[in-house]
């Protein structure tokens, strides 16, 4: 050991620490602290990711070894054994005829986030969901859309479709022939929430079309559509 | 299975598609089973480990989306992570130094070949750049999960300099890939 191997590596940087969580050497509390930034921050699970991938070449050297038929059983147990359980899985997706349609790789991406709330075993169908595909209206812009009625939010899936430098994204929720609601510009990111005023909501609950307009920066200055319609899409209560 | 199949087996297991969760199981616990028993070195507690870690896969497949990772390689690392999770939350933390030595079979079963592309030989001669008992204590924590603790207790290093070594290996790791 030469005196020089005393100084590493940016030892508390993002990357350091990613490679070390891969690596698997991080000591109980650092890899909880990494587990946990691994689900509050994208560009660290990014991170961490890259490094899964350069590594997980050296995985090939585990040996297959089959389990027992237990642990299948217990499994099926654990997931399955609740009717509840089973429920959800099946009436909330059977339900969704429009989702059939969509691109399987489409698919896994916009039940990105929304789905995990419905997941977890202590989540329950309800009626009081609505969703919609706001499919492009001659434009690239497609993002999926979940609203909880009980919490008053609308959970944004990105699917695809970039705002141009210095423009927002604006959802308006449209009923019959009265004119567009805005339910604020959309934050960027692949998942974004926007809380619904009570004014708005039971416009989306008696079934309204919701809209996404390009504005300027900030959003529309007047108060209604100003820019194109990018995308556009019905909500359907499931 | 090719990679694509097992990518459309994790998806349809995200739309809570049991016939495909069955399946994605029958095709890949053997492998994790492998990773489990490697990392816990203990039957009961890596049977116990795979069944939390396919819980995992069914309650969190649609995250395989936006991993940049491949099927296989991303199922590998769910079970890895939680099994290194169990080692570390262990007390005391066992060392089984014949384990951690014994490290390539070259039996791999077919799931294990998914993982090894072309991408394999070059980590592997990326590796045999670094210095040789370097190379086999990021070998050890990668297919063992050793913390820097066991690592520098096996190799009779002091702490600090076995984390001196993994960090510059690491980062000389990163340098030879992205060469």
């Amino acid at each position: 050991m030469s005196i020089a191997d005393d100084s590493g590596p940016e030892p508390g940087s993002d990357e350091m620490i990613a490679a070390e969580y891969v690596l698997g050497v991080l000591p109980a509390a650092e890899r909880q602290a990494a587990t946990r930034r691994i689900e509050a921050e994208p560009d660290f699970a990014r991170l961490v990711d890259q490094w899964e991938a350069r590594l997980s070449p050296m995985a090939a050297a585990y040996p297959a070894a089959e389990p027992p038929a237990s642990v299948k059983a217990a499994i099926d147990g654990r997931l399955f054994a609740g009717n509840r359980v089973q429920a959800r899985g099946v009436s909330w997706w059977s339900s969704l005829a429009l989702w059939r349609g969509l691109a399987i790789a489409s698919l896994a991406a916009l039940a990105l986030y929304i789905a995990v709330p419905y997941l977890s075993p202590q989540a329950e169908v309800s009626a009081e969901r609505y969703v919609a595909s706001l499919a492009p209206t001659g434009s690239d812009v497609h993002y999926f859309v979940v609203y909880d009625a009980r919490s008053q939010d609308v959970g944004l899936s990105h699917v695809t479709g970039a705002r141009p430098e210095g423009r927002d994204f604006e959802l308006w929720v449209i009923e019959r022939s009265n004119p567009p609601q805005s339910l604020g510009v959309i934050p960027v990111g692949q998942s974004v929430h926007l809380d619904v005023a009570d004014a708005v909501r039971n416009k989306i609950e008696a079934g309204a079309q919701l809209a996404i307009s390009l504005e300027p920066a900030g959003g529309s200055p007047t108060g209604q559509p100003t820019g194109p319609v990018v995308a556009a899409g019905d909500l359907n209560s499931i | 299975m090719t990679p694509q199949d097992i990518t459309k087996l994790i998806v349809r297991t995200s739309m809570g598609d049991r016939a495909a969760f069955d399946l994605l199981y029958r095709q890949t616990s053997a492998k994790l089973f492998g990773v489990c028993l490697r990392v816990l070195n203990d039957r009961a507690e890596a049977e116990e480990a795979l069944q939390e870690v396919f819980v995992k896969i069914w309650t969190k497949a649609d995250r395989f989306a936006v991993s940049e990772l491949s099927p296989i390689s991303w199922l590998v690392a769910i079970a890895r992570n939680h099994s290194i999770d169990r080692i570390r939350s262990r007390r005391p933390p066992a060392v089984d130094v014949d384990a951690a030595l014994d490290i390539a079979d070259p039996t791999a079963g077919p799931e294990a070949m998914a993982v090894a592309s072309g991408e394999s030989e070059r980590v592997h001669r990326c590796l045999e750049e670094l210095e040789p008992d370097r190379a086999a204590a990021v070998r050890g924590a990668y297919m063992s999960g050793e913390s820097y603790v066991e690592l520098a207790a096996r190799h009779g290093v002091p702490l600090n300099t076995m984390r001196t070594w993994l960090r510059r290996s690491l980062m000389k790791l990163r340098e030879c890939l992205e060469r």
